[in-house]
C-alpha cells in the first residue's frame, strides 16, 4: 500500500454517489433524504452526490417495507451497481415493517432478507443528520483499499 | 495591479483555504429538546403496562426483568417510532424523551386509564375461566378456582347464581387475560385513555 493508495482512499471518502429507492414506504422517510439536499445540511458539501440511477451509483439507500412487487425489480436493481457497493436501510419499515407489518397487509420485511444490508437508520423517519451521518462513516469502510480486496 | 494584490492576499488566508477545502457547516448535532428514544429515568417501573397498551407500533416496546429482577421497559429500535405516548401514558415517571415530561407538569395534563369489563351474555357459557384466570382475582382470593364459584365478594368477577357477575370492575388493570381465555370470545375488555388537563 503506497502513497497512491492512500490518497484514492482520501478522495474516495469525499466522492459518495447514491441513488435512493422507495420499496412501499409513507414518503415519510423520502422527504427527510429531500431534507438533506437542502441548504441547512447540504450533503453536497461532504461529497455526497444523488443520482437516481443505480448504474452511477455506490450507495443504495432504500425506504419502504417492501412491497410483494418489488421482489425481482430491487434484486436486479442491486446487480445494476457497480462494485463497490452498499445498502443502506432508512427507517423503521425496512427493519421491521413497523406499523405497515399487520396482518392483511402485502409487506415482506425485512428488507436485509432479499439483498445485503451494510447498516440500518432506525426512526420514523429518522432524522436528516442521522442519514448523513450513517452515510459518512460507512462509506470509507466499504471505499478503504478496495483494489486489494478484489 | 492592486486588484491582484489583494487577491493574492485574500488567498494566502488560511481561513479562506479552510473554508475552501473542508466542510463549511459543522457537523449538525441533535438539539437536546428532540424526542429522541425514550431512556430511564431511575424511577422504578410499577409493571402497570399502560406504555406497552398505548404504544401505536406492534413490537416496540416491553416490560422485562432486568439483571436486578425489577421491571423496566425494553424500547426496540426499528420499531419505535418515536411518538412519546408511552412516556406521557406512564403513571410513574419511568421513561424520559425529550422535554415531554417538563411538558406535562408545565401543561398539567395526564392521561387517565380506565377500564370496561363487557360481558355478552348469550355467548357466556359460565364456565369461569376468566375469573380462574385473572391474575387480580389470584390475588384477593387463591381458592378461586374450577367454575368460580368461591364466596369471596371482592373479586372483580366470579359465576354467581349461573351469571357471571361483574363485582368490582375498577379493579381490572386492563391485561386482557379474560379475553383470552374465553372460549366463546364472550369477554371484551375496553381500555379508555383520556387526556386531563387541570385548569389551576
Amino acid at each position: 500500500m503506497g502513497i497512491i493508495q492512500s490518497i484514492k482512499n482520501k478522495v474516495r471518502q469525499r466522492s459518495i454517489h447514491v441513488c435512493y429507492v422507495n420499496v412501499g414506504s409513507c414518503n415519510g422517510c423520502d422527504i427527510e433524504i429531500l431534507a438533506c439536499l437542502s441548504p441547512r445540511y447540504d450533503i453536497e458539501q461532504y461529497g455526497i452526490y444523488v443520482h437516481n440511477n443505480p448504474r452511477e451509483a455506490d450507495i443504495l439507500l432504500i425506504t419502504g417495507a417492501f412491497c410483494e412487487q418489488w421482489e425481482d425489480k430491487l434484486a436486479d436493481l442491486w446487480e445494476m451497481i457497480p462494485e463497490p457497493k452498499a445498502a443502506i436501510t432508512i427507517g423503521n419499515c425496512p427493519v421491521s415493517g413497523c406499523t405497515f407489518n399487520r396482518r392483511g397487509s402485502f409487506v415482506n420485511p425485512p428488507v436485509s432478507k432479499h439483498i445485503p444490508v451494510a447498516a440500518s437508520i432506525p426512526g420514523c423517519p429518522p432524522r436528516p443528520t442521522e442519514i448523513i451521518e450513517t452515510i459518512l462513516q460507512l462509506a470509507p469502510l466499504v471505499f478503504k483499499d478496495y483494489e486489494e480486496k478484489k | 495591479m492592486l486588484s491582484i494584490f489583494c487577491y493574492i492576499k485574500e488567498f494566502l488566508r488560511p481561513e479562506w483555504w479552510k473554508k475552501f477545502l473542508f466542510v463549511k457547516t459543522p457537523p449538525l448535532v441533535k438539539p437536546d429538546y428532540f424526542r429522541d428514544y425514550p431512556h430511564l429515568t431511575g424511577n422504578e417501573c410499577t409493571h402497570e403496562l399502560r406504555c406497552m397498551m398505548i404504544c401505536p407500533s406492534p413490537g416496540a416496546i416491553e416490560i422485562l426483568k432486568n439483571e436486578d429482577g425489577k421491571w423496566a421497559p425494553v424500547i426496540y429500535k426499528g420499531h419505535c417510532i418515536r411518538c412519546g405516548l408511552c412516556v406521557e401514558a406512564c403513571p410513574d415517571n419511568v421513561l424520559a424523551s425529550g422535554r415531554i415530561l417538563e411538558q406535562n407538569e408545565t401543561d398539567n395534563t395526564s392521561f387517565l386509564a380506565s377500564y370496561y369489563i363487557n360481558v355478552n351474555d348469550a355467548l357466556c357459557m359460565k364456565c369461569g375461566n376468566c375469573s380462574v384466570a385473572c391474575p387480580i382475582n389470584k390475588e384477593i382470593d387463591p381458592q378461586l378456582a374450577y367454575n368460580a364459584t368461591s364466596s369471596s365478594n371482592n373479586v372483580i368477577m366470579r359465576v354467581k347464581g349461573s351469571k357471571l357477575t361483574i363485582m368490582h370492575p375498577e379493579k381490572c388493570t386492563g391485561c386482557k387475560t379474560c379475553e383470552k381465555t374465553c372460549p366463546n370470545n364472550a369477554i371484551t375488555v375496553a381500555r379508555v385513555i383520556e387526556g386531563d388537563q387541570d385548569d389551576d
